[in-house]
């Protein structure tokens, strides 16, 4: 049995009318646009609270020094966020397919490896600075009360705190990071099947 | 070459590639549509280092890579029966095999076979893959041994 001519004859019986360039181009912009909703949604939800935040400073007018830094900090974990998280935007979509199918690879399995630390290192910078902040913040307001109730708010929001760093982060870190240990493992099989004869 | 050109001559091959890859018609055209916007979009940037067709293959085997990260958006097994015996285009059992066993091999092994039925040179594909021109013909000679084993048992 000649299987080459076989095979080649009944590969070429498949066929799909060709669609319209029109669809084509419709398709682009429908692609384009659906990227860049999240990463418009993310800045205009952190530009708005630092907005919110900016005139919280603006119409309280904090006196002491740790309000002004807590601020600060919350500011500065906003716009950290906010920066990296356009710049991994930009940075996942360089992707080159113009590459052969080894380099591709390499590149993505690169990125994803990028994706995974940065994700959880900025995730904990965040964290650690917005709860700074806070704390910082609410000492010129806590001052004002009486002890019980500076401990019982102190707690309250330190409480918050631990339940975000320990339960809430650690949740988040394993299921981005399941997610993209899974891909990166399918790379690697891929990458596997290259390498190997 | 313009991009009308371009798309009408490797439309159908750039498909059977895709198709041959996941062996679903939807799916398929997707990958296929997602490769001619990417030559679209570099085409002004082309400087032929290699030639149209290397170049656009190289598009369209990544753009089915790719389609690893997707996968669990739209996992096939779990469309109903029917709709996907409904799907098939062609009756043609033979020819539906074919794309089915394809569609079943290891990755790498899917898109060399598709670009061998494709009637490319070995020397091409070795060049979209990324490999050796021995590897591929290695790999070539196994993927037709096993495809033709399989082909041997529908058979009979």
């Amino acid at each position: 049995m000649n299987t080459n001519i076989d095979f080649k004859n009944l590969w070429n019986m498949q066929e799909m009318a060709i669609p319209d360039t029109k669809e084509l181009f419709e398709k682009t912009n429908e692609f384009k646009k659906k990227s860049y909703q999240k990463l418009i949604l993310a800045n205009v939800t952190l530009i708005f609270t630092t907005a919110f935040i900016l005139f919280v400073w603006y119409h309280y007018q904090p006196e002491f020094i740790t309000s002004k830094i807590g601020i600060v900090c919350m500011l500065f974990a906003m716009f950290l966020y906010l920066f990296v998280y356009n710049q991994m935007a930009i940075f996942l979509k360089s992707n080159n397919y113009e590459m052969d199918t080894l380099h591709y690879l390499q590149q993505l399995l690169k990125l994803k490896e990028k994706q995974l630390f940065l994700q959880t290192t900025i995730l904990n910078v965040y964290f650690i600075l917005l709860s700074l902040g806070i704390g910082l913040y609410m000492y010129e307001y806590t001052c004002r009360m009486t002890m019980i109730w500076a401990i019982v708010t102190y707690g309250v929001t330190l409480f918050w705190i631990a339940l975000n760093w320990f339960v809430f982060r650690p949740k988040t870190i394993r299921k981005q990071q399941k997610t993209l240990n899974e891909l990166i493992e399918k790379f690697e099989k891929i990458n596997n099947q290259l390498v190997q004869n | 070459m313009d991009f009308e050109s371009i798309y009408k001559t490797y439309w159908q091959k750039i498909f059977r590639l895709c198709m041959g890859y996941v062996n679903d018609n939807d799916w398929a055209k997707d990958i296929a549509q997602e490769t001619f916007i990417t030559v679209w979009q570099k085409l002004p940037e082309f400087r032929n280092e290699s030639s149209v067709g290397t170049w656009i293959f190289r598009i369209a085997s990544n753009h089915c890579l790719r389609q690893i990260e997707r996968h669990k958006r739209m996992p096939k097994s779990n469309l109903p029966v029917e709709i996907e015996e409904v799907k098939s285009v062609n009756n043609e059992p033979k020819f539906n095999f074919l794309y089915k066993c394809i569609a079943e091999l290891p990755e790498i092994d899917r898109l060399i076979i598709s670009l061998e039925l494709e009637d490319i040179k070995q020397a091409e594909i070795a060049s979209i893959v990324g490999i050796s021109e021995a590897n591929v013909r290695v790999k070539i000679f196994r993927i037709k041994e096993k495809l033709t084993k399989k082909f041997e048992k529908y058979e009979y």
